[in-house]
């Protein structure tokens, strides 16, 4: 059937070519200021239909000329001229690159398309905005570069590269967009190195990421790398630079006489006989800053090269690196290394073939910092200021001591200890073949394997003498390989119709697989820990062995029409259907059409020539797109058979069932409308784009409610939740040119609403926990965003005894008659009205998403020297500090927060810290406004100054450019957080935001660095 | 012309793509309807009954939470929020009384899969029996341990299981025990008397026994408590000769242990032994003795030193710590218990000790007080179990005695809580008195408030989610 389908459009477009003869010929060459043909350049006479386009060489030849006619040559990214014929024959045309962004190209879905032609939403980041930041990928380059594109990084750990959001968090599941990486879908975006990209486009809208169909609904990035040009003379690159990072803020935590007096006033005010270690002077002196200890200077590395250049028939690019980070938390580390090489070559005038190839290697050591019960920050903050880290016999102090010295190993311990890594070796590939059938018409084909093969390696050493023991050493290894399989095949038509109809059309077929198969292996007990023992065969006992395999395939149809009259109405329509073999036959395919259309109003005769409006497009669109990153085979009832038990001194095992079947399930949907305004200015130098759109998900997939009565066995998903993601983006861009001084502005900000509709039924989804004392921070409801804080509401503290007795709060408290509420305890709001605090009282307390999020960015250059200054912000956020909420608990057997020194000690002595106490009769710390903050901040992300030799130097040395540069990133942060670090991300999934738990802070680090290009 | 040939050649890539293409399966994974084939799948769906409890989260450690409300032992440790629940001000947020939950009913759906699937097998009718025997058993345990904290809790039955509903109603107390009855009753009849080595620690017919005895003791059915208890009374399920044999890795699963979590060096192992540890021992020094419950023993009882470390024991850590002494400052009430731990020679907690659940001891001390309750003597049971400690026997006991024998026998072993809970209901103890001691820093004088803490609160996070169907216990 769609074999049947393409042979007719073959049929049609022979059907289209109609061909006339007249005597005037005229012939020619088309260069770049280089001096390089430009391939594919359209040719027209002006005011007829008839045109052709520039060969391989730049050579074009017209018939049916009139002598007096007009030339209008047109190239995308190029500035377009129109030159008269006065009889010549022969025409040697240079063509000006246009600097413009209006009339660069974008890459689109299965192509390209010129900026001021496009109906939907697409947001372009230049390769050159972010080459040598000193960022572990193309994701941390990305922030605050869009608008609607949001980059959240949960911690700073090395080789970290964060969450992308696009257009909101589109669903309470898996809302990464889809990478696509030189044309293949193609999973993490960190493995290209920065330096190698040539740009990124991000499809928000429906319309342009429609073509993706059952994996665009949240968004596409489509990444393209720098290739080589035919005819290119070979130049070789070579970048490198190297910096160091620290972190900023620390927080203050009370010194050994400090924790020990407010630890004996604990059991004073309790009137309990005090714990005789607060009066142990062996603890009452300060020996060690946790935190200070723990965080150190970190490194960054980076070298890489490329080679470029180019034949009359072949072109390539080869591009090799190194990148190496080390965190400020001693041995985290991650470590990179690239190496890519891009070509095409030409077969006749006819065919091209070309490929990509990559090879990275990705290598680091984890450190905790994400748990608030062994996090090693946390674990810093908290444990004993009055131990050494190495007691006088050598060995490392430990909490051991006492039970009022917490659950906690010694951070340094741990840190000197640890041993694990994980490496994961990447070749993504693709050979691409381009063939041109009949003028305009192409066929393509695309073959990829994407391949990653992981390794992990983790070593525990026995602890015997921490109070989190690991009673016998264990080392455990795992080895997974997970590879795509990609072929595609679609046709391209290209045409101008009867001179003012412009068709561009694609349509093919595209079919991936995706196989993942893994196993590992654990054993225990090595009596040998040195270094060269840390091996399975030096284990003594045989712990575990597993693995698991998975084949997940799709296949889909897709086909994409651009129509333009006179330039200035513009339509798009895409359908794509698609097939996944996640879910039950039945629910297998779907179908995502989109459409948009543009009007470019200042090409209407009555717009006339303005001076200021120098471009005006109206655009608008709608679409639907699908969301298949959900498990699979949850139509499946399952049986594991794995659940150890012991009978005596026999093992057995048993089996139950471990997932509860749906088989109804399938993708999620969303809807998208988007309209968008684009302005040009005073000749396109201010440069304005305004959208808004309104994306909605339906049968967003959620568990029905997991009470308890369920038992344990997974609960499938189902298509039961709605959500919605509203809101405007803004960019603007300045760019200008007085006298030698080069100058652009942009600006972009970013305004989205985001709101569940709907749950299913469901009253609320809960989220993790925090910590031990098993905090409930998060819920999601209907009518609100994602993950919303959740708790009581305080009013500050009761400051003396009539204040309880008379609160209508505590009416029917029975707490109040049992005089367990006492001055110095928090007031909660009785919101029911029952007279009593209880769960009845909890409601929704703060939202962790920012009403704006915004970048800035400006570079400037003057002569030699360049400048770029940029800044990135959030506002209207909130922050819940579940850090802070136990550091202020004096119940935790933990060291706690400096501020706790303001505490409560009587009448107006404090309102918001309240007394020591032993007991949690009114739960002061409990989840409450209390520990809700502002998370607004401005933070100078980037700032590098740069300075160029100038070329009558670099000549005479035999370089070509020779740049030298210093950067900071995170370099200043404004912000009224109290915590380390305002940039916080996701917890469980998307259903927590802006919940510290004390996470591995973004450090600021210094570089200084180099370009040289030969 | 040759790029035509080509380009059809790329072509027929497209037919390569099958209906077939999108039929992927699962790897490595039984699907249900792959399941339930043979003996062998009923076994193993018997032997996941017992997979959850050594969980942390189950007998590992937070059910053992729940006695921390008695006057046996101090909760120490540093879980925050366990003072609430010691001090009776908990409510039901609490992390703690949270944990468990899911377990109990993971049991309990487990069961009645087996109890759906197994009939229809066709197998050795013997081994039927036992599954069956089994899945009766342990959907009652698990219920049991729902009573004993709640009350009352949602019933999922076969049937509900079947139609997943389980947002449901809980009934009546009542009913609830009476479901317990029938299960346990049936479990009596299907399971053997007694299992071969290598099935050791399933339960037995002894064990459905013992369980109902205890039921009918908490139910006041006191003469049905008196004849399933003396069917293990005169069943091969005798007391060890040494008291301490039952905490013993050697003779652990001995014929007076009638039910316990069964736990195996390299294979299974419950973190309880860690949390009842003194730290530098390696342990997380929860639940430290309090001097009231040392004091309760008579001299020369030799039951307190199978039971506590106290100042001045020696004990083998193994490895280079060897024979240590217990010393002042390793416990805030110099005593930690000994029931649950034992070092391995190369040092370090010995992961295969098992926690006793349910003893014939325990069964004896039922019996003699069904008795007594009903008029009746109850000197040979509660003799019995005296005279294996070395004490003399008593004549004519008395609840007294018996309240005495049980908390010293049982001591640690999550009973003192219950037990005084209902001798609260029957008059003979009164539970707010006796809460209201001053017992010292460690155990001081505690409000209970009657009926309220007859039970433990429903975690909240389940009456959140049962939007209204489940009721919270009353007081809460």
């Amino acid at each position: 059937m769609k074999l049947k389908i393409l042979q007719l459009s073959i049929l049609l477009i022979f059907v289209l070519q109609l061909q006339g003869q007249n005597p005037l010929t005229i012939s020619g060459s088309i260069m770049d200021v280089n001096n390089q043909p430009l391939i594919g350049v359209n040719i027209v006479e002006k005011g007829t239909s008839n045109g052709t386009s520039s060969d391989f060489d730049g050579r074009f030849q017209l018939n049916n000329v009139s002598e007096t006619g007009r030339l209008l040559i047109s190239y995308i990214g190029y500035e377009g001229q129109e030159v008269a014929v006065n009889g010549q024959s022969s025409f040697d045309i240079v063509l000006a690159e246009n600097k413009q962004t209006l009339d660069q190209v974008v890459v689109v879905g299965y192509g390209t398309q010129e900026r001021s032609e496009v109906t939907g939403s697409i947001s372009s980041v230049k390769g050159e905005d972010m080459g040598n930041l000193p960022v572990a990928g193309a994701s941390q380059a990305l922030q605050g570069r869009a608008a609607g594109v949001q980059v959240v990084r949960n911690g700073g750990a090395p080789g970290s590269g964060g969450s992308i959001r696009i257009r909101g968090t589109g669903t309470v599941n898996n809302a990464n967009p889809l990478v696509v990486i030189d044309g293949v879908p193609a999973g993490s975006m960190n493995d290209v190195n920065p330096n190698d990209i040539e740009s990124i486009e991000v499809l928000k809208d429906a319309s342009t990421a429609a073509i993706y169909g059952l994996r665009a609904a949240n968004g596409v990035v489509i990444i393209t790398t720098k290739r080589g040009k035919f005819n290119e003379n070979l130049s070789f690159t070579v970048n490198g630079y190297t910096g160091t990072s620290n972190v900023v803020n620390t927080i203050d935590v009370l010194t050994a006489p400090q924790l020990a007096e407010l630890k004996r006033e604990r059991y004073v005010n309790d009137g309990l006989a005090i714990n005789p270690i607060w009066e142990d002077p062996n603890y009452l002196t300060q020996k060690t800053n946790w935190q200070d200890e723990l965080l150190g200077t970190g490194l960054t590395q980076n070298l890489d090269f490329t080679l470029r250049g180019g034949s009359e028939n072949s072109a390539f690019a080869i591009s090799g690196g190194y990148y190496n980070e080390e965190g400020v938390i001693n041995h985290s580390l991650s470590q990179k290394f690239y190496f890519r090489i891009n070509s095409d070559h030409k077969i006749g005038n006819w065919l091209t073939i070309g490929e990509n190839l990559q090879i990275t290697r990705q290598r680091g050591f984890g450190v905790n910092t994400s748990s608030a019960q062994t996090g090693l920050l946390w674990s810093a903050i908290r444990f004993h200021p009055g131990l050494p880290i190495i007691n006088a016999d050598g060995s490392y102090s430990s909490s051991q001591v006492s039970g009022e010295f917490g659950d906690i190993n010694n951070p340094i311990y741990t840190v000197d200890h640890q041993d694990s890594e994980n490496t994961r070796n990447r070749l993504l590939t693709n050979v691409f073949l381009e063939m041109k059938i009949v003028d305009g018409l192409k066929f393509k084909s695309n073959y990829a394997l994407d391949g990653n093969l992981s390794d992990s390696y983790n070593f525990s050493v026995q602890i015997t003498d921490q109070i989190r023991q690991n009673a016998l050493a264990d080392l455990g290894r795992g080895y997974s390989s997970n590879y795509s399989l990609l072929a595609e095949y679609y046709l391209n038509y290209n045409k101008v119709i009867a001179k003012d109809h412009s068709i561009d059309m694609v349509g093919g077929y595209t079919a991936q697989t995706f196989q993942y198969d893994n196993f590992s292996a654990w054993k225990q007990d090595y009596p040998n820990e040195s270094l060269t023992q840390r091996v399975l065969d030096a284990g003594r006992t045989f712990q575990s062995i597993s693995g698991s395999q998975s084949e997940i395939n799709l296949a889909s149809v897709f086909g994409r029409v651009n129509y333009s009259y006179k330039g200035k109405y513009l339509l798009s329509a895409t359908l794509r259907r698609d097939g996944t073999s996640r879910f039950a036959e039945a629910n297998r395919w779907g179908n995502f059409p989109a459409i948009s259309a543009g009007w470019r109003v200042n090409r209407e005769s009555w717009f006339g020539d303005s001076k200021v409006v120098s471009f005006l497009k109206l655009n608008g669109g709608w679409g639907r797109l699908g969301n298949q990153s959900v498990s699979a085979f949850q139509y499946l009832a399952l049986i594991s058979s794995t659940l150890k038990n012991a009978f005596g001194n026999n093992q057995a095992t048993g089996s139950s069932l471990s997932r509860i079947p749906n088989e109804n399930i399938g993708w999620e949907t969303t809807e998208m409308l988007d309209f968008g305004v684009e302005i040009g200015l005073f000749d396109n130098r201010w440069l304005a784009t305004v959208n808004y759109f309104d994306k909605k998900t339906e049968d967003m997939l959620i568990a029905p409610p997991t009470i308890g009565s369920i038992g344990r066995a997974s609960i499938p998903d189902q298509n039961i939740g709605s959500l919605k993601n509203s809101g405007i983006e803004i960019e603007l861009t300045y760019r200008d040119e007085i006298g030698e001084l080069g100058l652009t502005l942009s600006g972009n900000a970013s305004l989205i609403k985001n709101e569940v509709l709907d749950l299913g039924g469901r009253e609320f989804l809960g989220s993790q926990f925090y910590g031990r004392p098993n905090q409930e921070i998060a819920r999601t409801y209907v009518g609100t965003p994602i993950g919303t804080f959740y708790g009581w509401k305080a009013d500050g503290l009761y400051q003396n005894q009539t204040e309880i007795d008379t609160d209508p709060a505590l009416a029917n408290d029975e707490r109040r008659d049992q005089e367990l509420i006492q001055p110095g305890d928090v007031r909660f709001l009785d919101l029911n009205g029952d007279g009593q605090i209880d769960a009845e009282d909890r409601t929704i307390l703060g939202d962790p998403f920012p009403d704006v999020t915004f970048g800035l960015n400006t570079s400037l250059d003057y002569k030699g020297f360049d400048l770029n200054v940029y800044i990135l912000g959030v506002a209207g956020v909130e922050i819940f500090n579940a850090d802070r909420m136990q550091g202020l608990d004096p119940t935790y057997s933990f060291n706690m927060y400096a501020e706790t020194l303001n505490r409560w000690t009587g009448e107006n002595t404090s309102n918001s810290i309240p007394r020591m106490t032993t007991k949690r009769n009114n739960v002061n710390h409990r989840t409450s406004d209390l520990f809700i903050e502002k998370g607004d901040f401005l933070r100078l992300k980037n700032l590098t100054l740069g300075y160029s030799l100038p070329n009558a130097i670099t000549s005479k040395i035999g370089m070509a450019s020779w740049r030298f540069y210093i950067s900071g990133q995170n370099v200043i942060t404004l912000t009224g957080y109290s915590g380390m670090d305002p940039e916080l991300g996701y917890v469980d999934g998307n259903l927590q935001a802006n919940v510290d738990y004390a996470q591995y802070p973004q450090a600021r680090t210094f570089i200084f660095g180099t370009s040289i290009k030969f | 012309m040759r790029h035509y040939i080509l380009f059809f050649i790329s072509l027929t890539g497209l037919c390569s793509c099958s209906q077939d293409f999108l039929n992927t399966e699962p790897y490595g994974q039984s699907t249900s309807d792959q399941f339930w084939r043979n003996a062998d799948d009923a076994v193993s769906a018997s032997n996941a009954l017992y997979e959850p409890l050594d969980d942390e989260s189950f007998y590992g450690h937070t059910e053992q939470t729940f006695e921390i409300c008695s006057d046996d032992f101090w909760r120490a440790g540093d879980h925050g929020e366990d003072q609430a629940i010691e001090d009776f001000t908990f409510d039901a947020n609490n992390a703690q009384l949270r944990e468990s939950y899911t377990r109990k009913y993971e049991i309990i759906n487990r069961a009645n899969a087996i109890l759906i699937n197994v009939p229809d097998i066709d197998m050795d009718a013997g081994i039927k029996n036992r599954v069956l025997g089994e899945a009766h058993f342990m959907r009652g345990f698990a219920m049991w341990r729902q009573h004993v904290i709640y009350g009352s809790l949602p019933i999922i039955d076969v049937e509900r299981y079947r139609n997943n509903e389980f947002n449901v109603a809980k009934p009546s107390v009542e009913e609830f025990r009476a479901f317990i009855e029938a299960d346990w009753k049936k479990a009596s009849e299907l399971l053997p008397v007694s299992h071969s080595e290598d099935n050791i620690g399933r339960p037995s017919g002894g064990t459905a026994n013992g369980f109902l005895a205890k039921l009918y003791v908490y139910w006041n059915k006191l003469d049905q408590a008196i004849a399933a208890g003396n069917k293990v009374i005169n069943g091969p399920y005798g007391l060890a000769d040494n008291f301490a044999d039952n905490f013993t890795i050697e003779t652990e699963n001995n014929p007076e242990v009638l039910f316990a979590v069964q736990c195996l060096d390299g294979w299974t192992s419950a973190p309880y032994r860690v949390y009842t540890t003194p730290r530098p021992w390696g342990g997380w020094d929860f639940h430290e003795p309090v001097q009231d419950l040392i004091d309760e023993y008579e001299d020369n009882d030799p039951r307190l030193d199978a039971t506590v470390f106290k100042v001045g024991d020696m004990v083998d850590l193994g490895g280079n710590k060897g024979l240590t002494e217990y010393v002042e400052g390793l416990s805030q009430t110099n005593y930690h218990f000994r029931k649950f731990a034992s070092w391995n020679e190369a040092g370090g907690l010995d992961s295969d000790q098992n926690i006793p659940i349910l003893r014939s001891a325990d069964v004896y001390l039922l019996v003699a007080e069904a008795k007594i309750r009903s008029g009746q003597s109850g000197d040979v049971e509660l003799n019995a179990v005296r005279t294996r400690a070395g004490l003399t026997p008593k004549s004519n006991a008395t609840m007294a005695d018996v309240i005495h024998e049980r908390r010293v026998e049982l001591a640690g072993e999550n009973q003192r809580h219950a037990d005084l809970v209902r001798w609260d209901k029957t008059n003979e103890v009164d539970i707010v008195e006796h809460y209201n001691i001053d017992r010292g820093q460690y155990k001081p004088a505690r409000n209970f408030q009657r009926p309220k803490h007859y039970y433990f609160a429903i975690p909240q996070n389940e009456i959140d989610l049962s939007n209204g169907i489940l009721m919270q216990n009353e007081g809460y």
